[in-house]
């Protein structure tokens, strides 16, 4: 992973680093707020503990696909001994090949009326 | 239900942080739990992942009181089990890549020696292009087995080189580490074949011409890219004397008048020996380091 230098190298993403880069898709965050995230946005369905996260945080900022962040929203609201972090430009460019790459099997699957409920739909619609 | 229990399950009971007895003996639990981490990661991470920790209690207590503060400790449970092995598995991975960048180090270095001993002491054989065997045995073999051994360790060196060093060199540097580890086993695959093709030769200064011009120009990445810790002049000094030397050469060498051409080719060998040398000796010292670091 870390020798990969062009997106695609990257692809396809384990869950927790694709749930990771999601969630600091809309600004920087720390470890806890990025947690509470992947469980607000999942509905409760997929819990990362701290062994995860932070594994996952490690493979990420060595690949380059992730960076700490020196800025604080609020310094004054929030523990400045908290790290923060934030994509970087190859996140970005590995996130958004990643949401295409899952964009186009969902097209697939629909199209092969994998997906019942939605492919009723489209062909009643 | 008993009154400690009673005041244990409302909250009411407090611990020496000042928060309810669940979250303070879970975090302690937890503190207690990260040593099963390797050391590096623990540094590094422990901290925060406990501060994660302690902040998922505090909200899952405060949503589900006890019976939430179960479930928590059953997925942690399964997280520490799981990520404990993985990073584990990590570490003696990376502990057996810096052991083999060492020993390559070390490799290079015993190779440059017997290469350029190789090629000094063919430079007594008086009859270069006669069979082995006869008056000058002792310097032909001496030369065979020096450049063939030195041979086989430049492509062990070449091969740890790239494992240890591609990563910081960016695609540039690893293609060109990439361009001399094939250099050197055509090279050597030349060397083998001296004896039984007729343009061996050719292969083999091919491939030692490739090699060494890849090195150079990876000097330059290095320098530029600080992809060693020290002395990243050193494969530019290893890579420049050959193709410098085949540069003159087609040049004119016959315009160089008396030894000129044999101090060239001495001058050319001993910049490459010293060059490799001293990434050999780096590459160990570099990887000798990581490895403490990742102990």
């Amino acid at each position: 992973m870390a020798e990969a230098t062009s997106p695609d190298g990257f692809l396809p993403l384990t869950p927790a680093v694709f749930h990771v880069l999601l969630a600091l898709a809309d600004g920087e965050k720390h470890g806890y707020a990025i947690m509470q995230e992947v469980e607000e946005v999942t509905g409760g369905k997929v819990h990362m503990g701290p062994g995860t996260l932070y594994g996952s945080i490690k493979r990420m900022l060595a690949a380059g696909l992730i960076e700490e962040s020196d800025d604080r929203p609020d310094p004054t609201l929030d523990d400045e001994r908290r790290r923060y972090y934030r994509q970087t430009g190859l996140g970005r460019k590995v996130l958004r090949e990643e949401a295409e790459r899952m964009a186009e099997l969902t097209a697939l699957a629909r199209r092969k009326h994998v997906l019942a409920g939605i492919g009723s739909r489209s062909i009643l619609t | 239900m008993s009154e400690v229990s009673g005041r244990i399950a409302d909250g009411s009971m407090r611990g020496t942080n000042g928060a309810p007895v669940p979250i303070d003996l879970s975090v302690r639990i937890y503190h207690r739990l990260l040593a099963a981490y390797p050391g590096r990661f623990r540094a590094e991470y422990g901290q925060h992942m406990a501060q994660v920790f302690r902040d998922t209690c505090r909200r899952d207590y405060s949503r589900g009181g006890l019976p939430g503060m179960m479930a928590l400790w059953a997925r942690t449970s399964l997280d520490l089990a799981r990520t404990t092995v993985e990073e584990h598995i990590e570490r003696g991975i990376e502990m057996n890549r810096e052991k083999f960048v060492r020993w390559s180090g070390w490799a290079l270095v015993a190779g440059a020696v017997l290469f350029a001993a190789g090629l000094i002491i063919g430079n007594y054989d008086s009859h270069d292009m006669d069979p082995i065997g006869g008056a000058d045995a002792v310097y032909e073999y001496g030369q065979a087995a020096g450049l063939v051994l030195g041979q086989v360790l430049f492509v062990i060196g070449l091969l740890g080189l790239r494992a240890g060093y591609a990563r910081r060199s960016g695609s540039l540097g690893a293609g060109l580490l990439l361009l001399a580890v094939i250099g050197s086993v055509v090279s050597l695959a030349g060397l083998l074949a001296m004896s039984s093709l007729e343009d061996g030769w050719l292969v083999w200064m091919g491939g030692y011409l490739a090699m060494t011009l890849a090195l150079a120009i990876f000097g330059i990445v290095a320098v530029r890219r600080r992809v060693f810790s020290r002395w990243n002049y050193a494969p530019i000094l290893a890579g420049i004397g050959i193709p410098l030397l085949f540069g003159i050469g087609m040049v004119g060498v016959d315009s160089l008048s008396g030894s000129a051409p044999e101090w060239g080719s001495l001058l050319a060998v001993v910049l490459t020996s010293a060059g490799l040398i001293l990434i050999g000796y780096r590459m160990q010292a570099d990887a000798g380091e990581a490895s403490q670091a990742l102990a």
